[in-house]
C-alpha cells in the first residue's frame, strides 16, 4: 500500500467565462495504510476530486502523486481503484460477476489462476464464490456493493476510493458493508480515499478526515480531534445538522 | 428464450413469425423450384391476362408473372438486407466514433447531425448517379441513406450506456477503449439496435422497389419488384395485376419485418418490467356496515389498507392491512426499508396508486369524507385543497421550462379559482413562507437555478397554497445535504407549529423520523410491525425495530466493535412467508413464528407491537456472520 497526496489539485468544468472551479486547489494526503474520510454537501466537490484521482475527470492544475511519482494512467493497470456510489449502474447486467471481477485482474495472472483468483476475492467480501455464475440481477443491492468491491480489488490497488459507497443501499444493509470496509482496511493495510456526505459513517470507519466545502478542503486533521473540536464553521454547521435526537440505540446484548 | 415462445403466443407475435416464416421460405425455394420455368420465353402468350395457365397472366415475353413474382422474392429481400446490413455497419461506425475519438469526435456528431436533416431518397438518387445504376449501387445508396438515422441513434445509445458507472469501473480497471466497446457498449445497446434493424429493414425494402421502379435499381436480365412493378406499370389498363401483384408482395414483405420489429420490441419491454397477468383475482371489497364515527380531531383514519398489483403466480400485495389514524396537528413517521410499501401507502392515501394497482380497505377517511365512496372528482378536489405531497427528488417535481412562481400559482388559479395576480402575490408570500429570500425575485425564476434545498422548500410551498390539514413527505431529505436536510425538517416542524397541520413523513432514516416525529410507524413487508411514541423508541420492543436501530451508526456508536447488522435480505412482496414475514430473519423466531402472523396489537396505552416475542431479550449476536450476511434464507 501507499500514500496519495494531492497537491493544490484544481479541477475546471466548462470553458471560458461560464467555467466552475468544482475542485479548487485542494492539498490532501491519504497516510500508508491508514483511511482518509473525506465529508462535504452536494456539490462540494468530494467527487470531482475522487474522479480527477482516478483520471475519469482531467486536472487543470496541480499533480496527483503516489508514493511521490505521478500516476501514469496511460496503459494497463492503474494503482488507483475506485468503488462507485450506485451498485445498480455500476456492474455491466451483461456480464456475471465472475467475468465483472475478472476483468480487471491483472494480466499476468494465467487462465486457471484467474478463477481461482476470483473465487479467493468473493471469500474475501463474504460472497459464496459459486456467485461467480450469478448475473447482478440476481443480487441484492449488498450483494452487489460487495461484487464492485471484489472487482476493485481484483485490481491490485495501492490505494482505493470509495465513493459514498453506502448511500445507496438500505440501513440494514449499509452496516454490513461498513463492517466490511473495515475489516479489509484492518486485514490488507488498505490505504483508503472514503468519501461520504455523513459524518457518522466516516467516524466509523477513517482514522483521518477532510471537510470539502465550496471546492475547498476547510479542516483537516485526526477524526476524532476533528470531531471533538471542529475549527472551520461549516465543520461545526456539519456536526449541529446531525440528526442528534435519536435515542440510543437498545442493545444487542442479552440481559443476564 | 421465455421471451420469444411468450412473445409466438401474443396475436401480433405469431402474425409477423407466421409472414416472415413465407416470405424468407420463398425467398430461398422460389428460384430453386420454380426459377428456370420463369424465364421460359413464350412469343405465343404476350401480354396475357389472368388465365388458368398464368393466373396473373404473362409479360412481353410472354413469361409468367407469378412465378417470376414469387422467383424475385429472393433478389429483393437480399439485396433489402443488404442494404439494411450497410446502413447498420456505417451507422454503427459513425455512432460510435464520438466514444473513440475524444474530442476529434464531436466532428463526426456535428456531421451526422447535418446528414440526418438531409431527405433520405434525395440521398439515395445522389449515390446511386454516383455509383451508376444496378444492383450495387442501389444497395449501397439506400445503406449510406439510411446510415445518418442509425448512427444518430448509435450515437444516443452509446452516450447512454457510456456515463454507466460500470463503463466508468471498467476505465479505471485500465481497459482499453475498444475493448470497453465490445465487451460492455455493444452488448448493452444490441437489442434496440436489431429492432430498429429489423424495422429498418421494412424500409429499405420500399426504398429499393422504389429504385427498381424508377429503373435505377436491378437492370434486366435480373429483375426484382420494383422492376416487375415498372413493367407491368405500361399495361396497367390491359392487366393491372401485372402491376399490383409485385406491390402486394412488397406490401406483404415489409409488413413481415415491420411487425417481428415491433414484436421483438414489446418483448424485450415485457422483459424488462415483468409481464402483467389478469387481474381477475382482485375484487374490490366494500367495507361491511358504517365504522367508528369521525372525532372532530381526525384528519385521517385507515383500516386494513392493501394495495394489489397483478403478478406473474397471482395478485401481489406490497400493502397488506395496514391501519392507523392521525389527529391535527400530529407528526408521523413510517420508516421500513425499500420494498417495505411504505410509499406505495401514503401513494394510495393521495389516490395516486395508478392501474393496474388496486386499493382496497375497510376504512380511508381523510377529514371526515370517506375516500372509498362517492364521486372522484370530488376527493380530488377535497386532496387538491387538503392534503400536500413532497416527493424525494424536487428536480422532476417542477416543470423546468416554467417560472417557479407561476408553477405554484397554478395550484391556486386551479383548485382556488383565485384570479392570476391574486395567485401570483400568494404564491410570493407563501414562497417567503418557506423561508426563501427575496420571494419576489425568486418567483420569476426557473427550477434549475434553485438549489436542491431551496426547490425541496418550493415543494412544501406549493403545498401550502391551499390550506392543507396534512402534509405527506415521502423521503423529502434523502436528496439533500445534511445541513440542508436540517433546514427543511425544520421547515416541516414550524408549519406544524403555526398552522396545526398533520405531517406524514416517510423515511427509511429512524434519525430523521426521530427528529420531528411524535410518533412512529415501523413497516415490514407491507405491515406495521410496531407504533411507539418517538420518545420510547429506545425501548423499542420488535426485533426488527431494535435491529434496524443498532445497524445505523450514530455519533455515539462504539468503534472497537463491528456494527450489528439485519441478516437476511428484505421480502420480495410476491413472496412473503407464511407466518411471520420477519421470522426468517430474527434471532428470536421459533416455529410457531413461522407458521402464524401476529396481529398489530396494543402492549401499553400508547404502543401497539405485532410480534409473539415482543420486548423479549435478544441473544448475543455472533460477532459476524461469517458468509454473506445478505444470503437468501431458505
Amino acid at each position: 500500500m501507499s500514500e496519495l497526496r494531492f497537491e493544490d489539485v484544481t479541477v475546471c468544468y466548462g470553458s471560458g467565462r461560464s467555467a466552475t472551479r468544482a475542485v479548487d486547489g485542494v492539498s490532501l494526503t491519504v497516510p500508508d495504510g491508514e483511511v482518509l474520510g473525506l465529508v462535504g454537501g452536494s456539490g462540494s466537490g468530494k467527487s470531482t476530486t475522487a474522479r480527477a484521482a482516478v483520471g475519469l475527470v482531467p486536472v487543470d492544475a496541480g499533480r496527483i502523486l503516489l508514493d511521490g511519482r505521478a500516476i501514469d494512467v496511460r496503459r494497463g493497470r492503474r494503482p488507483l481503484q475506485m468503488v462507485f456510489q450506485d451498485p445498480y449502474s455500476s456492474l455491466d447486467p451483461r456480464m456475471t460477476v465472475g467475468e465483472s471481477v475478472a476483468e480487471i485482474l491483472p494480466k499476468e495472472i494465467k487462465r486457471a489462476a484467474r478463477r481461482d483468483e476470483v473465487e479467493r476475492l468473493l471469500e474475501l467480501v463474504h460472497l459464496d464464490p459459486a456467485r461467480a455464475a450469478a448475473y447482478p440481477s440476481q443480487l441484492s443491492g449488498g450483494q452487489r456493493q460487495r461484487v464492485a468491491i471484489a472487482r476493485a480489488l481484483a485490481g491490485r490497488p495501492r490505494v482505493l476510493i470509495a465513493d459514498e459507497i453506502t448511500s445507496a443501499l438500505d440501513v440494514s444493509i449499509q452496516g454490513a458493508i461498513l463492517n466490511l470496509v473495515r475489516e479489509l482496511q484492518s486485514e490488507l493495510g488498505l490505504s483508503m480515499l472514503f468519501i461520504s456526505h455523513n459524518l457518522a459513517v466516516v467516524r466509523y470507519v477513517a482514522s483521518r478526515v477532510a471537510v470539502m466545502h465550496d471546492g475547498r478542503i476547510v479542516e483537516e486533521g485526526a477524526t476524532a480531534d476533528v470531531l471533538a473540536a471542529p475549527q472551520d464553521p461549516y465543520t461545526r454547521r456539519l456536526l449541529a445538522a446531525i440528526p442528534g435526537r435519536v435515542p440510543t440505540a437498545p442493545t444487542m446484548r442479552s440481559t443476564p | 428464450m421465455r421471451a420469444v415462445r411468450r412473445t409466438l403466443r401474443t396475436p401480433l407475435g405469431a402474425a409477423a413469425a407466421i409472414l416472415l416464416a413465407i416470405v424468407l421460405l420463398t425467398a430461398v425455394f422460389a428460384p430453386i423450384l420454380w426459377g428456370e420455368q420463369a424465364a421460359v420465353v413464350d412469343t405465343d402468350d404476350i401480354l396475357a391476362g389472368p388465365s388458368p395457365e398464368h393466373p396473373i397472366g404473362t409479360d412481353g415475353l410472354g413469361r409468367d408473372l407469378l412465378l417470376r413474382v414469387l422467383v424475385a422474392t429472393r433478389l429483393s429481400v437480399s439485396l433489402a438486407l443488404v442494404a439494411t446490413l450497410v446502413a447498420v455497419t456505417a451507422g454503427l461506425v459513425l455512432g460510435v466514433a464520438p466514444l473513440l475519438l475524444g474530442r476529434a469526435g464531436r466532428a463526426v456528431t456535428w456531421f451526422v447531425g447535418i446528414a440526418v436533416a438531409f431527405p433520405g431518397l434525395l440521398l439515395a438518387l445522389f449515390f446511386a448517379v454516383i455509383f451508376g445504376t444496378g444492383w450495387l449501387g442501389a444497395t449501397l445508396a439506400i445503406g449510406l441513406a439510411g446510415a445518418p438515422s442509425f448512427a444518430r441513434l448509435c450515437q444516443t445509445l452509446v452516450a447512454g450506456v457510456a456515463s454507466r458507472d460500470y463503463v466508468a469501473a471498467a476505465r479505471v480497471g485500465g481497459i482499453g477503449r475498444f475493448r470497453v466497446l465490445f465487451r460492455h457498449i455493444l452488448p448493452n445497446i444490441g437489442e434496440p439496435l436489431i429492432v430498429n434493424a429489423t424495422i429498418g429493414a421494412g424500409a429499405a425494402l420500399l426504398s429499393f422497389a422504389g429504385l427498381s421502379f424508377l429503373g435505377l435499381g436491378i437492370q434486366p436480365p435480373a429483375y426484382d419488384w420494383g422492376r416487375l412493378m415498372m413493367e407491368g406499370l405500361s399495361g396497367i389498363y390491359l392487366n393491372p395485376l401485372a402491376a399490383l401483384a409485385p406491390g402486394i408482395a412488397v406490401v406483404i414483405a415489409g409488413l413481415a419485418f415491420n411487425l417481428v420489429g415491433e414484436a421483438a420490441a414489446r418483448a424485450l419491454g415485457i422483459e424488462s418490467t415483468g409481464i402483467v397477468a389478469r387481474l381477475a383475482a382482485v375484487q374490490p371489497r366494500r367495507a361491511v356496515g358504517a365504522s367508528a364515527p369521525a372525532s372532530p380531531d381526525e384528519i385521517l383514519a385507515i383500516r386494513d389498507l392493501t394495495v394489489t398489483f397483478p403478478g406473474q403466480e397471482g395478485p401481489v400485495q406490497p400493502v397488506r392491512g395496514v391501519s392507523f389514524s392521525l389527529r391535527r396537528g400530529e407528526v408521523v413517521g413510517i420508516v421500513g426499508e425499500s420494498g417495505s410499501g411504505k410509499s406505495l401507502t401514503a401513494l394510495a392515501i393521495a389516490q395516486l396508486v395508478e392501474e393496474p394497482g388496486v386499493v382496497d380497505a375497510d376504512t380511508l377517511r381523510f377529514v371526515g369524507a370517506d375516500l372509498l365512496e362517492g364521486d372522484p372528482a370530488d376527493h380530488r378536489r377535497l386532496l387538491g385543497n387538503s392534503l400536500a405531497m413532497v416527493f424525494q427528488d424536487p428536480m422532476t417535481s417542477f416543470n423546468p421550462t416554467k417560472r417557479m412562481g407561476g408553477q405554484l400559482a397554478e395550484v391556486a388559479t386551479h383548485h382556488h379559482g383565485m384570479s392570476r395576480r391574486e395567485a401570483h402575490d400568494r404564491a410570493v408570500d407563501r414562497l417567503g413562507a418557506v423561508r426563501i429570500t427575496d420571494p419576489e425575485r425568486r418567483a420569476r425564476q426557473y427550477p434549475h437555478e434553485f438549489s436542491g434545498g431551496m426547490r425541496q422548500r418550493a415543494m412544501i410551498g406549493m403545498g401550502l397554497m391551499g390550506s392543507p390539514k396534512l402534509i405527506i413527505a415521502d423521503e423529502p431529505t434523502t436528496a439533500l445535504d445534511v445541513t440542508v436536510q436540517q433546514q427543511v425538517l425544520n421547515l416541516l416542524r414550524s408549519i406544524r407549529d403555526d398552522d396545526d397541520v398533520a405531517i406524514l413523513l416517510i423515511s427509511h432514516d429512524v434519525s430523521v423520523i426521530a427528529e420531528i416525529c411524535d410518533r412512529v410507524l415501523v413497516m415490514y413487508a407491507g405491515r406495521i410491525v410496531e407504533d411507539l411514541p418517538v420518545s420510547e423508541l429506545s425501548r423499542a420492543r420488535h426485533p426488527y425495530t431494535r435491529a434496524l436501530l443498532a445497524a445505523v451508526p450514530d455519533m455515539q456508536t462504539d468503534l472497537d466493535r463491528p456494527l450489528a447488522t439485519v441478516p437476511g435480505r428484505p421480502v420480495d412482496p410476491a413472496h412473503v412467508p407464511a407466518g411471520c414475514a420477519f421470522a426468517p430473519r430474527c434471532p428470536l423466531a421459533d416455529a410457531h413464528c413461522r407458521a402464524v402472523d401476529p396481529d398489530l396489537v396494543p402492549v401499553a396505552p400508547t404502543a401497539r407491537v405485532a410480534c409473539w416475542h415482543a420486548g423479549e431479550p435478544l441473544p448475543t449476536p455472533v460477532a459476524e456472520v461469517a458468509r454473506d450476511t445478505e444470503e437468501v434464507v431458505a
